[in-house]
């Protein structure tokens, strides 16, 4: 008893830093703007705020209207396609990328990293100026040289999404390509060496060796990445959405939506009224998901 | 073992933490330090630093260059060691700021008969609930711009419906009659003003369903069938730069890049609407001086000097010859190189109608719903009162939440 | 034709494909970049043109020239560089005990602690800017490395400490094991066993964090004041060109000269990205 007590402390202190640093960075906001939503903090008391108690969360309950409910669908959608076509995408090129005595291959790799060596806000300034610009862009430009008409890329809806997840493929692709590379290589090689000598062909060795050798590697970082892109704002908002550059899509995810509708009120104690249903909701949403996925194995 | 390694790894991460916290100390040989922030370009910050070098030694001004201006200010706009002592900036950001109680006005440190020197929209500008928090500098407005190339100077469209007659006709084969960002607020209020609409009043009442808005928005969208659908800056104003568009409504900011593109640049007064008698009214940005209260107490003297250094009329004038803005000094334009100078003649034409961006925080909230409403109408096709009752309605609910 | 050479053959046409088509998908990838990369090197200050062509009409290196000679580049490179060095140091020297620990050892908390950790991603962090700064403002940290240095470890913190013990966890126990009944101390046993082997993950960890801290600029345009104190990131925020001022083509020449850095310690690394269970000895 007095070993396992010991245990558990060296444990913890052994991993104080990461945890302190992680309360300071991650989990003290969450506490403050929790904090923050049960006071009337805007712009008439910015600093002079007072505990105005449920207040904001009543109010807060307006946002969450039709509109949003739209928003809610579009963003499972956005999430499940974006999740998937990363997944699929970036285990096949893993996989190229891991043939045997394949030269060049961290030309490829190193190549295929680009997108991710520029911040996010500068790629996205490409992709709209660059390609999808109705007059300008080199999407159009190819159109006409091909005879076709120009198109406007990201006027409707569902031309926006298609729009909006190639932009995000191409922004994501490369942490996910590199998540699958890494777990790949450290599969055990001896394994294989057995599988084919029992016969098994690439299909069955993919299903039944690969992909449950490397599922608890990458299920960290594939968590992580389902969240940040429900909670996706840079590539929609950038896109079509901002401010003095709107291109007439109505393409809204929960955050850009809750953006519109409460951030830019600069009524703090609202919106984080807003950020803290939308993070229970979330939380809510990932608990009853990974149920059901548990009972499922 | 193990253990002493983690040990030493805390330890580690403790002291690079908080070693060098220590903030440099001010030096305390009796120069004031005045910190000024802005994000203007590198002419007319220069001009302000040659300006304010003169006070040396006993005021040493440092103005410092930040982007995100105006949120950082949100963070540190009380805090007497992160926040500067002045920033530069436009004026309508001033009653979000003074509300949020970081501003002091600066009829604290200057006698107000000096303001009155001043073009009378700027001092508007500058006024929040009878308070003037900014000491103006320049001031923006948009401007008529037309390719001499295609339209001669005495063929310039004097009407809204001689500009129409002329869209019609030009707008073929790629080329565009006129070009203007016309889904965006800050371009379509000067069509709504010229038809006595408003986006917002100065006592925060949006007026996006007025009759007058909604006739504006209505006469607005013909003249919108003739310009390219995506009406963001990059492609209006790479259209006029490349000659394909022959007339455009354009900052100022603008016009170094299209000399520089070989366009013969005229530039006009704002086309009269024919139905109301009134010249397109854009909004107009006045640039300028704000004192934060948490310097305003303990630099009260070196504030004083700063801004009395500012309003001569030198400041102004170097401002003017460098990057072309126009003074918001009155006797600046008495000054013979000023006065030759065209776009800002043009601009101070331009000033007699133009009605200062509404500086009240509620408008915060207008720039997106209006944007809203102008892509529902310009892009999606929907009907105009609708649409603006709707976004009449979704106005009122965002200021009701600010509060 | 012997089997062998059959053999060969096949893999020659198979690698063959494989080139061709590895070739096409990084062309199409990289579009956008050559974009850039052409509106970077052409004379004319415009991102659009109703003619774009690959390569620019009127050729220069002018803007690479303002890009070095005009912007305080280096110093923003300098800046980056100690940013990203000491939060990838700090971060990795947090996160390899803490991964190590929850990997290996069982103690009250350990799965609950790593469920919430995960589930913190959650959190709309749109707000966060202000805690944050509430956080470090007290401490005397705004305009600081070291404030910004804290933001960054914290930040990725829980990434670092799920993805290494993902890693651990693939190590098989029983390396450890052979090596303590060989005598090696607990010291030993992390040093001379454990990191060697976790080396590819140390290296996967160390790189998305680097990269992190180069494209951040939120943070660091929000706390640092004055130009000299800005980062590669934020830095390139400020050349940003917006509608009044600023130049198309010195914005994409500096896009381009901030990812070099990224791309090239990508490329040197990747050799030791390499599991070293697969080339060592250890088999299951």
């Amino acid at each position: 008893m007095k070993k396992r007590r010991k245990e558990t402390l060296w444990a913890y202190l052994t991993s104080a830093p990461s945890l302190i640093l992680i309360l300071l960075i991650v989990v003290f906001p969450i506490l403050y703007t929790g904090y923050i939503s049960f006071t009337n903090m805007n712009v008439y008391h910015w600093f002079d705020f007072s505990f105005i108690g449920t207040e904001n969360y009543k109010r807060a309950l307006f946002v969450f209207d039709s509109g949003f409910l739209g928003a809610l669908l579009a963003t499972i959608l956005w999430t499940i396609v974006n999740m998937v076509l990363q997944l699929v995408i970036a285990f096949v090129l893993a996989s190229l990328l891991n043939i045997q005595n394949f030269k060049f291959r961290r030309v490829y790799k190193t190549l295929l990293m680009f997108p991710w060596a520029m911040p996010g806000y500068v790629s996205i300034l490409l992709w709209k100026t660059g390609m999808f610009n109705s007059q300008f862009g080199l999407l159009n430009q190819w159109m006409e040289k091909l005879g076709l008409e120009a198109q406007r890329w990201l006027a409707t809806d569902v031309s926006a999404f298609i729009c909006c997840t190639v932009v995000n493929l191409w922004l994501a692709l490369p942490f996910m390509i590199m998540i699958v590379d890494g777990a790949l290589q450290s599969v055990d090689k001896s394994c294989y060496e057995n599988a084919i000598l029992d016969g098994a062909n690439w299909v069955q060795r993919t299903i039944y060796l690969t992909i449950p050798s490397i599922k608890p590697i990458i299920a960290p970082s594939v968590i992580i990445t389902v969240f940040t892109t429900f909670k996706q704002f840079d590539v929609i908002y950038l896109l079509t959405q901002q401010v003095g550059a709107k291109t007439g899509s109505n393409l809204h995810t929960i955050l850009t939506y809750a953006y519109e509708n409460a951030f830019v009120t600069n009524n703090y104690g609202y919106s984080s009224a807003v950020s803290i249903i939308i993070f229970v909701m979330l939380i809510a949403f990932s608990l009853l998901t990974r149920k059901r996925l548990r009972e499922g194995e | 073992m193990k253990r002493w390694l983690a040990i030493l790894l805390i330890v580690c991460l403790v002291t690079t933490l908080f070693v060098g916290c220590s903030q440099p100390e001010e030096i305390s040989d009796g120069t004031v330090t005045i910190t000024i922030w802005h994000d203007k370009e590198e002419e007319v910050a220069a001009v302000l630093q040659t300006e304010l070098e003169r006070l040396e030694p006993d005021i040493v001004v440092k103005l410092e260059r930040k982007d995100g201006l105006t949120e950082a200010l949100k963070l540190v706009g009380n805090d007497p060691k992160a926040a500067p002592d002045m920033y530069f900036f436009a004026h309508d950001k001033l009653g979000v700021y003074a509300e949020m109680g970081i501003l002091a006005p600066i009829s604290d440190f200057i006698d107000a008969t000096a303001l009155e020197a001043y073009l009378p929209m700027t001092i508007e500008a500058a006024t929040y609930k009878g308070e003037i928090y900014q000491l103006p500098l320049y001031f923006e407005t948009l401007l008529y711009m037309y390719n001499r190339r295609y339209m001669k100077d005495d063929k310039v469209p004097k009407t809204t419906e001689e500009l129409y007659e002329y869209m019609r006709k030009t707008t073929v084969g790629g080329h565009y009659g006129f070009v203007e960002q016309h889904s965006t607020a800050y371009y379509s209020a000067g069509w709504i003003h010229a038809f006595g609409g408003y986006i917002i009043n100065e006592e925060g009442q949006p007026g996006l369903d007025s009759k007058e808005t909604i006739a504006a928005l209505e006469y607005h969208k013909k003249f919108v069938e003739y310009m390219p659908s995506e009406g963001e800056y990059a492609t209006v104003n790479t259209l006029f730069r490349e000659a394909k568009a022959h007339s455009t409504i354009g900052g100022p900011w603008l016009v170094p890049t299209i000399r520089e593109s070989g366009i013969d640049l005229g530039l006009a007064p704002m086309p009269v609407v024919n139905e109301t008698g009134k010249a397109i009214a854009p909004y107009s940005g006045v640039q300028g001086l704000h004192v934060l209260k948490v310097a305003a107490g303990k630099k009260h003297d070196a504030i004083i000097k700063v801004l009395q250094q500012l309003t001569g009329d030198e400041v102004g004038i170097a401002i003017a010859k460098a990057s072309g803005c126009a003074p918001a000094k009155l006797s600046c334009y008495d000054d013979p190189d000023v006065a030759k100078d065209l776009m800002v003649m043009s601009m101070y034409e331009t000033a007699q109608n133009a009605v200062p961006m509404p500086n009240i925080p509620e408008m915060d909230v207008m720039w997106t719903v209006t944007e809203n409403l102008l892509v529902d109408i310009n892009m999606s096709g929907k009907d105009v009162t609708e649409s603006a009752k709707a976004a009449q309605k979704k106005a009122l609910d965002l200021i009701a939440s600010m509060k | 034709m012997s089997l062998r050479r059959k053999k060969r053959l096949r893999r020659f046409f198979g690698h063959s494909a494989l080139h061709v088509f590895f070739i096409v998908l990084c062309a199409v990838t990289l579009i956008p970049i050559l974009y850039a990369l052409s509106v970077s090197l052409n004379a004319e200050n415009s991102l659009l043109s109703s003619d774009f062509r690959f390569i620019p009409k009127h050729f220069t290196l002018e803007n690479y020239k303002e890009v070095f000679t005009k912007q305080a580049v280096m110093l923003w490179f300098k800046n980056s560089a100690i940013l990203a060095v000491s939060t990838v140091m700090i971060s990795l020297g947090a996160a390899i005990p803490a991964a190590y620990v929850f990997s290996r050892k069982q103690f009250a908390g350990r799965r609950a602690i790593l469920e919430i950790l995960l589930l913190l991603y959650s959190f709309p962090s749109v707000l966060s800017m202000f805690a944050i700064y509430k956080l470090i403002s007290p401490m005397g940290l705004v305009n600081t490395r070291i404030g910004l240095i804290l933001i960054y470890t914290g930040t990725m913190a829980v990434f670092g400490l799920w993805n290494m013990k993902g890693y651990f966890d693939t190590i098989p126990i029983e390396v450890e094991e052979a090596a303590a009944i060989d005598g090696a101390s607990n010291f030993q046993l992390v040093t001379k066993i454990v990191l060697p082997l976790a080396k590819p993950s140390i290296i996967v960890t160390a790189i998305m964090i680097l990269i992190y801290v180069w494209n951040e600029y939120l943070f660091a345009i929000t706390f640092m004041t004055g130009a000299e104190n800005y980062t590669l990131a934020a830095g390139l925020y400020s050349l940003q060109a917006t509608e009044m001022s600023g130049s198309w083509p010195v914005f994409a020449a500096a896009s381009l000269v901030v990812s070099l850095p990224i791309l090239i310690i990508f490329f040197a690394v990747q050799r030791h990205m390499t599991s070293g269970l697969t080339a060592g000895g250890v088999k299951g």
